[in-house]
């Protein structure tokens, strides 16, 4: 007892801080040394935009320094169907394997992957596991993270790459390639992208007498708007063929409702001060139309805390809503997924590309003001290049910028028409190049490819059989070729670092208006308050306008 | 006390064998509990954000975190109902925690050894159970819809005729009721591990002895094993306060899935979960800021709790008159 004693407090506390130190000295020592080593920059080659005689020279300079085995990671997330987003990767590296075995280069490209249900999962961890080294070289992710990953100096900018492969960029729609910049330089390479139509079930509009002819041209010249929408859906309720007459997602506002923001002539961002933009009126005319829907028993007053799998989906496909704000992928997602119960046997199960076509009618999201043309959102994915790619490789030192440029290429063979083409066919998504929007024009291709007779890596045909059995067909193929005029009336979300915030409180406002627990007019003053009551966002947001004082709906 | 007598005492120290004894747990909680803690305080002065370490560590914000934290606390209209939420949700789970690990490590006492294990493995089954999973669970059970599992039983009870939304309707009570329930289970699993493991480290001669004198269960428990009890109810009770003050993973699922309301489900550790980490930008700085504070309030009310239930009287060496 009396040795325990003897330890008085300031005993403890000077071992501790010794000990501290000498963890933190350490620790620091570490660091910096690695800092040192890797500020040594030797080796690359200059790329000529030449995809072949590049990939051949980059192989050529690997195999002289002694590489035998180039490791490269790829992560990725998002619904089952859309695993191309990592395969991808892996066919490409076995495209330049194969480049290299036909040119006698000793060298081989190693893919590990990584897919989860979740891409913000595979962002956090990214961005948690960069100052280890343990991040993956190649990302596929929302192009809303480019900002925070670019300013982090976490993604490589690919603008010097990419000003040597011009005719590479031009396949792209040009406004992917707008939606990849930060400052002015490109650091993605676009993945695949998407519309967000405006699904109608063409049983109940007949019930109801509703005639669809022509209605995509309509909205698409804003001569039919939310306020027609909403006379039809209350037509479907009064006349009892449906009992809702709008269904839309849960929990968050990003990105689908926010089309209400565009639809009302608001906007969200301003490119001037790069600021993130509050727009009152538009943001107080989309809660108005959607609590009027609520009020008059067309939208569920709880539709914000639905659950997607037992009340959502099974909603639309069974029938029991007019219109459905949904994505190209849901189209794909009946056809795999049990949602719909069939009345013959009382059993769930999916819907077959038959029926996805005989029940629903898509179109753009419908404008909110007369005159002006419907609208869609896309959210395009980007192939992002780690800025320390190939670091777990030899000789990183010496050799990254030959990393650098081979994983370059790596994302640039991923981009083959045939390969951005299978992705879009097999989960819904819109091609993101015009080479492969042909390419799925072409019959007999897709014929091979539903034959699985196309020439694919082993274990990419493997892992993806079993989903283009399911998917690839010619009605899937026509819906894909249908929906891609969208693209040229889309809208993007910013790629603003605080954006997730401001969406999640028109999530949370919306939720309030719907249940009766707010007015359109509160919930966008609290909006407004909560902005001002966070200092990161007052100083992110422009608040714009004012709430309007004789506007109705319908 | 002089420079010479620290030092002499510092090496008598390190000579003793309670040196070595004490020595792993010294270092666990260097490793553990002081470092962390030193780590965020200094994080807290700096602007790290994104985990990006190498640029950041360096820089010095001075205050400006925490005064970004009060700016929050002291505007957002939202504050209040968060504030009353954790009170009341710290102070029934916690009764719940303690009276309910009590009285099932006191039942399981009485019961055989079989009975005995079965129970204690059933009660910790949500504490095994993977987070996602068990909140999942208790998800679809209160479920506002007529997919909840609660309500599909009541309507085919005949007691209510409409499914009832609890966590979103019935304001406050009902999301209340439910977090605290949610982790009310998962919390009783603690207390009855600790209350089993001092119920068997009482002399069993006591309870013999009171047996063969005719005393009921409720007898043996009141005068024997309670008393017997009170140092492990006071860790317990102050553990589990503070281990409730920084809990968020169930509540923030249940909450992102719209189960509960927001303001009335929502607890002080969730917001500032919420507050530091739903932008794009994961701001470390201001987390560690808020985490700073919750260490400060978390070691006032410890020291509170351990005051208000005596610890130091029950830490006092034996007057020897026994």
């Amino acid at each position: 007892m009396k040795y325990c004693r003897a330890l008085s407090k300031t005993a403890g506390i000077v071992i501790a801080i010794i000990i501290i130190i000498g963890i933190a000295a350490g620790a620091y020592y570490y660091i910096s040394q690695k800092q040192i080593t890797t500020t040594k920059l030797i080796r690359f080659v200059p790329l000529t935009g030449d995809f072949d005689k590049d990939i051949i020279n980059i192989g050529k300079a690997l195999e002289q320094d002694g590489i035998k085995t180039v490791q490269l990671s790829v992560w990725s997330g998002g619904d089952p169907n859309s695993v191309m987003r990592i395969y991808g990767i892996v066919e490409a590296a076995y495209r330049i394997n194969k480049i290299w075995k036909q040119n006698n280069i000793n060298v081989e490209i190693k893919v590990t992957t990584r897919y989860v249900s979740n891409p913000n999962d595979v962002y956090e961890d990214y961005i948690n596991k960069w100052s280890l080294g343990q991040a993956p070289d190649i990302m596929a992710n929302g192009y809303t993270y480019i900002a925070s990953l670019a300013s982090e100096g976490y993604i490589l900018d690919l603008t010097p790459y990419l000003n040597n492969y011009t005719s590479f960029l031009n396949q792209f729609y040009p406004t992917l390639i707008d939606a990849m910049k930060w400052n002015g330089k490109i650091y993605g390479i676009p993945q695949d992208t998407e519309a967000r139509p405006l699904y109608i079930r063409k049983d109940v509009a007949a019930c109801a007498g509703l005639d669809l002819t022509g209605l995509a041209e309509k909205i698409k010249n804003g001569q039919l708007t939310w306020s027609d929408l909403y006379r039809w859906a209350l037509k479907v309720k009064e006349s009892g063929c449906a009992p809702w007459g709008l269904i839309h997602r849960k929990g968050s506002a990003h990105p689908d409702l926010i089309q209400f923001i565009y639809a009302f002539g608001g906007k969200l961002y301003d490119e001037k001060t790069g600021k993130l933009v509050f727009d009152k009126a538009a943001v107080y005319k989309w809660f108005v139309v959607e609590k009027t829907f609520a009020d008059h028993g067309l939208l569920p007053h709880d539709i914000m805390s639905w659950d997607w799998a037992k009340q959502i989906h099974p909603t639309v496909v069974d029938g029991k809503t007019l219109a459905f704000i949904g994505g190209t992928w849901h189209w794909f997602e009946w056809q795999t997924k049990a949602y719909y119960t069939d009345p013959k046997t009382g059993q769930q199960r999916p819907l077959t590309s038959e029926e996805v076509h005989k029940y629903f009618y898509y179109t753009l999201f419908p404008s909110g003001i007369k005159g002006k043309p419907g609208l869609t959102l896309s959210q395009p994915f980007a192939w992002m290049i780690n800025s320390k790619a190939g670091e777990r490789n030899p000789n990183y030192d010496k050799l990254k910028d030959l990393y650098h440029e081979l994983v370059f290429l790596v994302v640039v063979k991923a981009s083959d028409p045939d390969i951005v083409a299978i992705h879009s066919l097999i989960s819904g998504h819109l091609p993101v190049t015009k080479t492969a929007a042909e390419l799925i024009k072409n019959q007999t291709w897709v014929d091979e490819l539903k034959n699985l007779k196309v020439k694919l890596a082993p274990e990419v045909l493997n892992n993806i059989k079993n989903i283009i059995e399911k998917t690839v067909n010619p009605l899937n193929v026509q819906f894909l070729a249908n929906v891609t005029y969208m693209l040229e009336y889309t809208t993007f979300t910013p790629k603003h670092p605080q954006y997730p915030k401001l969406a999640s409180l028109f999530a949370e406002a919306l939720d309030q208006v719907l249940r009766d627990k707010m007015t359109p007019a509160q919930a966008v003053n609290y909006i407004v308050e909560k902005i001002n009551a966070d200092p990161d966002l007052k100083k992110s947001v422009e608040i714009i306008g004012k709430i309007p004082q004789n506007w109705t709906f319908p | 006390m002089s420079k010479i007598s620290l030092f002499s005492k510092i090496k008598n120290f390190i000579h003793s064998d309670a040196f070595i004894f004490l020595l792993p747990a010294f270092i666990l909680i260097i490793v553990f509990y002081l470092i962390p803690i030193i780590v965020s305080v200094y994080m807290s002065f700096t602007p790290l954000k994104n985990w990006n370490i190498a640029r950041y560590i360096h820089e010095f914000v001075g205050f400006e975190n925490y005064w970004r934290f009060f700016y929050m606390v002291t505007h957002d209209p939202t504050v209040e109902p968060i504030f009353i939420t954790t009170i009341v949700f710290i102070l029934i789970t916690l009764a719940i925690n303690v009276l309910g690990g009590l009285g099932l490590a006191i039942a399981t006492f009485f019961m055989g050894e079989r009975e005995a294990s079965s129970t204690q493995l059933l009660w910790l089954l949500p504490r095994m159970t993977p987070i996602a999973v068990y909140s999942m669970i208790w998800y679809y059970f209160f479920h506002g819809s007529a997919i909840g599992t609660l309500n599909s039983i009541m309507m085919s009870l005949g007691i209510i005729h409409e499914p009832i939304d609890w966590g979103q309707s019935i304001i406050p009570w009902g999301p209340w009721m439910i977090i605290i329930f949610v982790n009310g289970l998962v919390g009783v699993s603690y207390g009855m591990i600790v209350f089993t493991s001092a119920i068997s480290n009482i002399p069993k001669e006591l309870v013999i002895a009171a047996r063969v004198d005719g005393a009921s269960n409720w007898s043996i428990t009141k005068n024997i094993l309670i008393p017997l009890l009170k140092w492990h109810i006071v860790y317990v009770t102050t553990w589990q306060m503070l281990s409730l003050l920084t809990t968020y993973d169930h509540i923030f699922l249940l909450v992102e899935w719209g189960l509960v309301n927001r303001y009335y489900g929502t607890t002080w550790a969730l917001y500032i979960y919420n507050m530091a980490f739903t932008a794009a930008e994961k701001d470390l700085g201001l987390a560690a800021a808020a985490g700073v504070i919750l260490v400060i309030v978390g070691a006032i009310l410890g020291l509170l709790a351990l005051k208000i239930l005596g610890f130091e009287k029950m830490v006092k060496e034996p007057r020897g008159d026994i």
